[in-house]
Formats: structure tokens, C-alpha cells, sequence
């Protein structure tokens, strides 16, 4: 299987798409405010005439190249191109002001790398045999699997619980529009035809992610990108045993990027502030950090760019996202025939495989690109919003149309982006209300499947093994969150 | 984002309060038309129907509202700012709707340079070149692109 997949690799689209793919998460990464979850949203459209593996390859090389990109920004203008990589900005911009920016951005690629190959390793490892686990899940071990997706970011997604929690009730209450998954009767649609296919998930990925920042850019009308004076780049190199010495920093934080990504919800911008606080505390010369430390740089980009294959492990095995990003991956293996979850792999194993490598392969031109397009990445730092956004608008109308070549979906993709704009500004976490969206259906579908085999009995949830794990693994994440919201509230 | 507080002390609504509302409302008239909205036919079947998780999410939605809100008084909410910005993403999504609006009568690329121009000059682009010129070129690549290349059959 794995010599067939890497057969399938050996086609000049698949190359020209992972090259394609990483150089724009390169360029997009490196403009603030431009994440790769917008990115993806915008580029899914253009995937639709092409074959699944070079499609999902350019759109996963848009994600490794963003989550470098970012750090670009965040070295030399001290402004991180996407959440993940402020803390790379605290030492790496450090560096860049002593005339080490480039010494820096070489460390972030290289640690990016590492930690890309790190979790593209434990993805091969993990996914297939958890896929084959599942294969065992009725609708009952699905429902409390669903449940405890939604009860960890909810939990654990970072800030208010509350807020995350109405922000999954919004995303469940958004998938309840349509046809009802058992019965087939039409919930909230208004008695219009439209509605019955309920809300599309790319149209609102693009409204949540693109037209909602293009609106909180008109709201604050600030340059983003500033035209403040960025530190000489200087011809840097950045040796072989410096990373040597790094090593237990890079796996450490590899360790931590790969399995906090696991977890749906927590994103990688938690394990990239974890990664560095852990290097901090381990480090001999911790005063340095915050200065301008190499490890400062190393460790929170290994550990953002280990949660892309983290992350991937839920979204392909399960069909449950880690992210937002993985959300609109997860779209988009969906939109090309691949539909994430236990029987992906024994349904599509070769595409699978194939896309695994290439994740694992595309770490090459990661570092040949990275080193050749930094200098590139630079200068688009410096365009200006007014001059990007409007590009974003006609790409959202023109993504949202082309899912299925309606209006419709456009009108959806405004609803959301108002939205969007909306709960941004109130503070409200868009993550949830995707994962809210995205399971909801199949969670309600499980349910009721799983109450119809039982007869109506709840007693379906205790009777297996798995289910019984996952009530004790519900039970110990909401001790666990108490004990922390207790102990916050001590502390205060 | 940044949040700033309401200048001033005093509890005046801001954008979470405003959210909050908007929700409380689209939540109690989801319970309301609940009913209405979802036909049930019993076929005999013991368990929940299709009302039962609208409902239950419903309702807990409207209890994790009033929470909010009950919380939210006692906290600084975020600034709603001056007027001027809110009327900024509103000309802003009003210009979108009316291009939206009329793209099934003139086609998407009047309709995307419409959405365009009006993004370039909320932004605060005044020089005529670039708040025509930037959003004309930009529509007909993609709508080029699109329908030549992708074989999109555009509006």
C-alpha cells in the first residue's frame, strides 16, 4: 500500500501542486492577519477540477507553508502573521532587532520542519489503527465519542467556557436547518427549497474566516502590516550542531504540538506557548529568553507546526477536527469524494497514503522554498490591507458560488460573515461554533440511532467498553476543568 | 482584537451584549416557531424525534444567553466604538447586499467590482486609479479564471 501510494505521488500535478500549495502558505502566512484557515477557505473552489490527492496536497502545503509564514512576519515586524506565532515573535523578533533576523527565520523553518516531520510520523502511526478501531463504533460509542469532542472544547478551548459553549450551541443550532437525518422532514427551512439542503459548509467557512476579517478590517481600519522599520536581514547560516543541541527542545515541543493537536479544539497556538514555557523552564541560560534566545524560536515553531499531523489524526480517522483548520480540510476531503472517518482509509487507503507521504515528503521543498521565498515574503508584508482585502471579497463571493453554482450559498456566505464579524468583536471563539456545525448533525444522528436500537433506553451508553471509556474520559475532563476554573478563581 | 472598555465606568451595551441580544432573540424564536417549523410523524418509533435536540439545544442556548448576559453586566463589555466604524461595515455589507442583489440581472463581474469598490473605500482608499482600477482587474482575472478556467458557469 505504501509503495502504491508513493507511486501515485510520482505525477508532475501532484509536485506542481505541493509547490504551489506551500509557496502561497508561505506568502499568505507572512501578511498578519491572513490565516491558513482563510487561506484553505478561499482556495477549496480552486481544487474542484482537480484529482483528490494533488487537490488535498496543495490545500495541506498551503497549511505547512502558512504555519512558517507566520513566523515571518513575527520575526522581523514583531507582528505575528497567524495566532500561533506570537510566541516565535517574543524571541524571534529579539534576535531580529541585534541583526539576527535571518539566523532566526532559518531556526523557525527548520524547527517547523522538524516538527511537521515529527507528526506526519505519529499521523502514519496512529490514524490507520484508530481508524480500524472505530470501524467497531455503533451509534452509540459514535454519540459519546461527538460528546466528548464537543465537551473538550468546550472545556478546554481556551477562555470562557461559557462563551465556547454558546458558540457550539450556535454551530449545533446552524446544522439543525435542513432535512432531519432520520426522518427526512424539513427543520427550519421556511418552507424554501434552498434551506433543505441546510447551510453548505465551505459558503459559511469563507463568511466565518474571510468576510468576517474583512469586515473587522473595515471596522478598525488600522494598518495591520506596518510600515514601521524592519531589521537588516543579514546573509546568516544557522549550523548543524546548533540544531543538534536543540534537539531535546525540538522533540519535546514536537511531542507536545503532535498530541495537544489531537485534542479537538485547543488549535496550536496553546502548544506553541507551552512548547516555549517548557523550553524556558529546562533551559540553563533562561534569563536570555525573551532576548533574543534561539530555543525561543525553535521551540514554539516545532511545537505550531507538530498540531498540523495532531490534529489530522482525529479529522481523518474519526471525521472529528482538531481546529478550524483541520475544519476546513476536513471540507474539503469531503467536497473531493474522501469523506473523513473509520472508513476512509479502507475506502481510499491509497489516496490516503499518497496524501500522508506527501505531507511527509513535501518537507523537502518546505526548506528549499522556505529559504528562497523568506526574502519574497517579506516585501508582501508591506501591502497594505485597502489593497488585499477587496481581492478577498471577490474571492469569497466567487468561492462560495462556485461550491455548487448558486447564489444561494453567497447569500449564506454574507449571513456568516456578519456573523462572524459579530461574534469576533463580542469575543466569542469561532472554533467551537465550527466543531458545533461540522458534528452536530452526526451527533444528533447517532443519538437517535442509537435510542431507536435500545428502544429508548439510555442504558445503551453504558453497556460496551468504549462507551464506558468515553463516560470516564467525559467525567475526568470536566473534573479536571473544574479543578482548574477553581483554582483560576483562588489565584484571582 | 483589541478590546477596550467602555470609557467612562458605566454600564452601557457593547458588542457582547449586542451579540448576546441578537442570539436571546434567534434562540426564543426558534422555541417559538419550533412547532411550526418541524412536522412530526409518529410512526411508533420510542426515542426522540426530530423537535427533541432543536428544542433541548434551544433551550439551553437560551440559558447560556441570559448567563452571559447576567455575567456580562457586571463586567466592562467591549467598546461597540464610534459610530463611524459601525457605519462603515454597515455601508460596507449594505453595498455587498445590493451587489449580491442585482448579480443575477447584470452577472457577477459588475456585481464583484460593485463588493470591490465599496471594501477598497471603507478602507480609506481615495486615489481613483486604485479604488476602480484595484477591484476591475481583480474581478474580471477571477471571473476569467473562473469561467474559462475552471469552467464555473458564473452569473
Amino acid at each position: 500500500m505504501l509503495f502504491d501510494a508513493f507511486l501515485e505521488l510520482m505525477d508532475i500535478w501532484v509536485l506542481t501542486a505541493a509547490v504551489v500549495g506551500i509557496v502561497s502558505g508561505i506568502i499568505i502566512g507572512a501578511i498578519p492577519g491572513l490565516g491558513p484557515t482563510m487561506a484553505i477557505a478561499l482556495l477549496i473552489p480552486v481544487t474542484f477540477s482537480m484529482e483528490p490527492i494533488p487537490a488535498i496536497i496543495l490545500l495541506l502545503g498551503v497549511y505547512q507553508g502558512a504555519i512558517f509564514g507566520g513566523s515571518i512576519s513575527a520575526v522581523l515586524l514583531n507582528v505575528p502573521g497567524t495566532p500561533s506565532s506570537a510566541a516565535t515573535a517574543v524571541d524571534g523578533f529579539a534576535m531580529a532587532r541585534r541583526g539576527e533576523g535571518g539566523r532566526a527565520l532559518r531556526i523557525a523553518l527548520y524547527s517547523s520542519v522538524f516538527g511537521n516531520v515529527f507528526s506526519c510520523i505519529v499521523l502514519i502511526a496512529l490514524a490507520e489503527p484508530l481508524a480500524r478501531f472505530a470501524l467497531d463504533f455503533g451509534p452509540a460509542e459514535m454519540t459519546m465519542l461527538m460528546l466528548f469532542a464537543l465537551l473538550v472544547i468546550t472545556l478546554f478551548g481556551g477562555g470562557s467556557r461559557l462563551n465556547a459553549l454558546i458558540m457550539v450551541l450556535v454551530g449545533i443550532c446552524a446544522g439543525i436547518v435542513g432535512l432531519d437525518p432520520i426522518s427526512g422532514t424539513p427543520r427550519f427551512t421556511f418552507g424554501s427549497f434552498a434551506f433543505e439542503n441546510g447551510f453548505q459548509l465551505i459558503p459559511v467557512l469563507i463568511g466565518l474566516f474571510a468576510v468576517s476579517e474583512v469586515l473587522l478590517q473595515v471596522f478598525e481600519r488600522e494598518p495591520v502590516a506596518t510600515d514601521a522599520e524592519m531589521p537588516e536581514l543579514q546573509s546568516s547560516a544557522v549550523r548543524l550542531v546548533e540544531l543538534w543541541r536543540m534537539r531535546a527542545t525540538l522533540l519535546l515541543s514536537s511531542v507536545i504540538g503532535t498530541f495537544v493537536g489531537i485534542l479537538p479544539g485547543i488549535g496550536s497556538t496553546v502548544p506553541a506557548f507551552m512548547s516555549y514555557n517548557l523550553a524556558r523552564s529546562r533551559s540553563l541560560e533562561s534569563e536570555t529568553f525573551g532576548k533574543g534566545a534561539p530555543e525561543g524560536v525553535a521551540a514554539p515553531e516545532a511545537a505550531n507546526n507538530a498540531v498540523t499531523g495532531g490534529a489530522l489524526v482525529p479529522t481523518l480517522a474519526l471525521g472529528i477536527p482538531g481546529d478550524a483548520v483541520t475544519a476546513v480540510i476536513l471540507g474539503a476531503f469531503m467536497l473531493h469524494g474522501l469523506a473523513p472517518g473509520p472508513f476512509l482509509f479502507r475506502d481510499h487507503g491509497l489516496e490516503v497514503y499518497a496524501i500522508f507521504e506527501a505531507l511527509l515528503l513535501s518537507s523537502i521543498p518546505t526548506v528549499i522554498l522556505g529559504l528562497l521565498f523568506f526574502r519574497v515574503a517579506i516585501h508582501v508584508t508591506r501591502i497594505k490591507p485597502k489593497h488585499l482585502l477587496p481581492a478577498i471579497t471577490i474571492l469569497a463571493i466567487f468561492g462560495a458560488f462556485s461550491v455548487n453554482n448558486n447564489l444561494f450559498d453567497v447569500w449564506v456566505m454574507l449571513g456568516a460573515g456578519v456573523f462572524g464579524f459579530m461574534f469576533q468583536r463580542g469575543g466569542f471563539p469561532l472554533p467551537p461554533l465550527l466543531i458545533g456545525l461540522i458534528l452536530g448533525l452526526p451527533f444528533e444522528q447517532s443519538l437517535r440511532q442509537a435510542l431507536l436500537t435500545s428502544g429508548g433506553s439510555f442504558e445503551i451508553f453504558v453497556h460496551s467498553p468504549i462507551t464506558v471509556g468515553l463516560l470516564v474520559l467525559i467525567v475526568i475532563s470536566v473534573a479536571i476543568s473544574a479543578f482548574l476554573a477553581l483554582r483560576t478563581s483562588r489565584n484571582a | 482584537m483589541t478590546v477596550t472598555t467602555n470609557p467612562g465606568g458605566a454600564f452601557r451595551p457593547g458588542f457582547r451584549t449586542l451579540t448576546c441580544l441578537v442570539l436571546l432573540a434567534g434562540s426564543l424564536a426558534g422555541l417559538y416557531l419550533l412547532d411550526r417549523q418541524i412536522e412530526v410523524f409518529g410512526f411508533g418509533a420510542q426515542g426522540p424525534d426530530a423537535r427533541t435536540l432543536p428544542r433541548i439545544v434551544l433551550w439551553v442556548l437560551t440559558a447560556a444567553l441570559l448567563a452571559r448576559l447576567a455575567v456580562s453586566w457586571r463586567t466592562p463589555d467591549v467598546y461597540a466604538g464610534p459610530p463611524r466604524r459601525v457605519l462603515r461595515v454597515l455601508i460596507v455589507i449594505a453595498t455587498t447586499i445590493t451587489a449580491l442583489w442585482l448579480m443575477p440581472r447584470f452577472g457577477f463581474f459588475p456585481g464583484a467590482v460593485v463588493a470591490g469598490i465599496s471594501v477598497t473605500l471603507s478602507l480609506g482608499e481615495r486615489r481613483p486609479l486604485l479604488v476602480v482600477g484595484v477591484p476591475l482587474i481583480l474581478a474580471a482575472a477571477v471571473f476569467l479564471g473562473g469561467r474559462n478556467g475552471l469552467n464555473i458557469p458564473l452569473p
